[in-house]
């Protein structure tokens, strides 16, 4: 008994090192290679600890410079229009839906309810080209609308079952009894329902914040430069040969910074989204 | 008579109202979706070829010209290892790590190995790519610097290879959703039900491994045909490691659909040829999904 504990001591132990291994390199290659100046990354290895962290490079980045010719400023302020803006309207509308899909029987909301699961995971590019056409035709693409639009098109379906599976975690008594009361649904929706999921709310919008912030494909396909997100200007510094490697860094940090801080100090919700995104309520 | 009559279109009119007021955002959406949907397929048949539309009707001229482009059954054979390799590697580890997690004697490892195996997911595919090939660059790579510290002169040259640059590029799928798959795994060993039965299999003297054998995975059948229906479609969709790390070099080795579909449709400008990709692509994302959205059916109305 005790030498197998210790076999198993020592499995975890591995485990452990090379998790923490495989896990820390990419973000301590980001983070030490951020704060370095170019000729120290073109001469040590990639390994190597700044000789003197150079914080100006964040500033450099965000405002850019003669050297770095993609500054993350208006990207990331692109970016923040439209995934708030998306992940408003997507949670307060996919309560709405949500709630009914979860609160109604009938072969009408299962038709419904396929048509949203089949619409959950769709891939953006069997969308794409009329996206393209419609936000062209239409003007859209030239401002945050364009994109807006659609994310929220191909968001709803998500937003709708992940706040439907936590509605179906509440218990009916509730609602009964604002029945009884002469509530109607609309009513009980708001008075009783939305009061005491919040902390649902709170999982799903971070789930389309981080989904949409970190959406590449049709944020590539229908960003203008006046709409550019933080991607998409991202993708162009890792692209070019111009621009400094200690700068494309600095530009990833600041890429990842929003949703990497709404994970660390949000963990707990982020992770009940993923749950309910495999359907466990 | 005439006012329980009233009563009940009262009652039917304040249902519709109550329809709308919840339902209509979300059918509007649909609508717009499936519409768009219809629209490429349309397309797809059309003969889309300049910046101009062409809505020619031309049935399935342009599926042909993409059976006949070997850049096409490249992109399938790619897609191929994708969806195992981003598949099955990624469940089995998630399995084991989950076990070990429930088994480990120390205080407070779960919580670290949650955060630390975590956090990718909160990263973008753009981000993680970059910083993926700074790691697999041949020359001055950090995988090769720490190999030629140990003294090991590394022949390999990653997303450089032809042969192999689409494993390497999965090993980040791999690398980023595994916290993803942990988590789902470890929330299906824990129901009442399961932990009864692993404690009664653990009093009985079955050694460890076995309860996982015998008694977890014939348990959490369903969790994991949701895990691996949510990988299979996520490494389908797969384009942004690729264009990111290898642009689908070198030359077209790494190409997979979803970026032969940009290339086509906004490269080459060929709309219809474009279009029809994304039909496929479509088409196999709905028969992946199937077990899901039925498994959610069941979950939902019964």
């Amino acid at each position: 008994m005790k030498s197998k504990n210790n076999t198993l001591k020592i499995v975890v132990v591995t485990v452990l090192v090379v998790l923490t291994c495989a896990y820390l390199l990419p973000i301590y290659v980001m983070v030490t290679n951020s704060l370095k100046t170019l000729p120290e990354i073109q001469q040590r290895t990639y390994l190597a600890f700044p000789l003197k962290p150079q914080i100006q490079n964040y500033s450099t980045a965000l405002f850019g410079s003669r050297e770095f010719l993609i500054p993350m400023k208006r990207p990331i302020i692109n970016s923040t229009i439209i995934t708030l803006v998306v992940t408003l309207l997507a949670a307060f509308f996919g309560g709405l839906g949500g709630y009914y899909l979860s609160r109604t029987r009938g072969a009408f909301v299962r038709f419904i309810f396929i048509l949203v699961g089949i619409a959950l995971y769709l891939p953006y590019q069997a969308v794409i080209i009329p996206l393209t056409t419609i936000t062209a035709k239409s003007g859209l693409a030239n401002s945050h609308f364009g994109l807006i639009l659609s994310y929220l098109i191909i968001n709803l379906p998500l937003s709708s079952v992940l706040m439907g599976t936590f509605f179906l975690g509440i218990p009916r008594e509730l609602e009964e009894a604002a029945e009884v009361d002469g509530a109607n649904k609309v009513q009980i929706f708001f008075r009783v329902v939305t009061p005491i999921s919040l902390p649902a709310y709170a999982s799903v919008a971070i789930i389309i914040f981080t989904q949409v912030w970190n959406e590449f494909f049709i944020a590539l396909t229908l960003s203008t430069p006046k709409t550019q997100t933080a991607q998409v200007a991202m993708a162009m510094t890792q692209g070019s040969t111009i621009s400094p490697y200690n700068l494309q860094m600095a530009a990833s940090l600041l890429t990842v910074a929003v949703p990497l801080l709404i994970f660390l100090f949000l963990g707990r919700y982020f992770i009940r989204g993923i749950l309910a995104g495999a359907l466990k309520g | 008579m005439i006012s329980a009559q009233a009563q009940k279109r009262k009652r039917r009119e304040a249902s519709v109202v109550e329809f709308l007021v919840f339902t209509l955002p979300l059918l509007v959406f649909l609508i717009v979706l499936y519409g768009t949907l219809l629209w490429n397929v349309y397309v797809s048949m059309a003969n889309w070829v300049s910046t101009a539309a062409d809505y020619t009707f031309r049935g399935l001229k342009w599926y042909g010209y993409l059976f006949s482009q070997g850049r096409f059954w490249v992109d399938v054979q790619n897609n191929l290892k994708w969806l195992i390799l981003g598949v099955v590697p990624t469940t089995v580890l998630a399995i084991f790590l989950a076990y070990l997690l429930e088994l480990a004697p120390f205080p407070g490892v779960e919580s670290y190995v949650r955060t630390l195996i975590l956090y990718p997911v909160a990263m973008s595919f753009v981000v993680t790519g970059t910083i993926w090939s700074w790691l697999y660059q041949p020359e001055r790579g950090v995988f090769n610097t720490m190999l030629r510290s140990l003294g090991i002169h590394s022949p390999l040259t990653y997303t450089n290879d032809p042969a192999t640059a689409t494993y390497w590029l999965i090993l980040i799928f791999v690398w980023q959703y595994l916290g993803f798959a942990v988590i789902i795994i470890q929330s299906s060993f824990r129901t009442a039900e399961l932990q009864e039965m692993i404690e009664a299999a653990t009093v009985d003297g079955a050694s460890k491994i076995r309860i996982l054998y015998s008694v977890i995975l014939p348990n959490i059948r369903s969790g994991l045909m949701v895990l691996v229906s949510l990988l299979l479609i996520n490494s389908l969709k797969v384009f942004d490691i690729v264009w990111i790390v290898t642009r689908t070099g070198p030359g077209i080795a790494t190409d997979v659909l979803a970026t032969n579909m940009i290339v086509t449709a906004y490269d080459q400008r060929l709309a219809s040829a474009g279009a029809a990709i994304g039909v496929i692509i479509f088409l196999i994302a709905f028969i992946l999904v199937i077990p899901y959205t039925i498994y959610a059916l069941r979950k939902w109305f019964e």
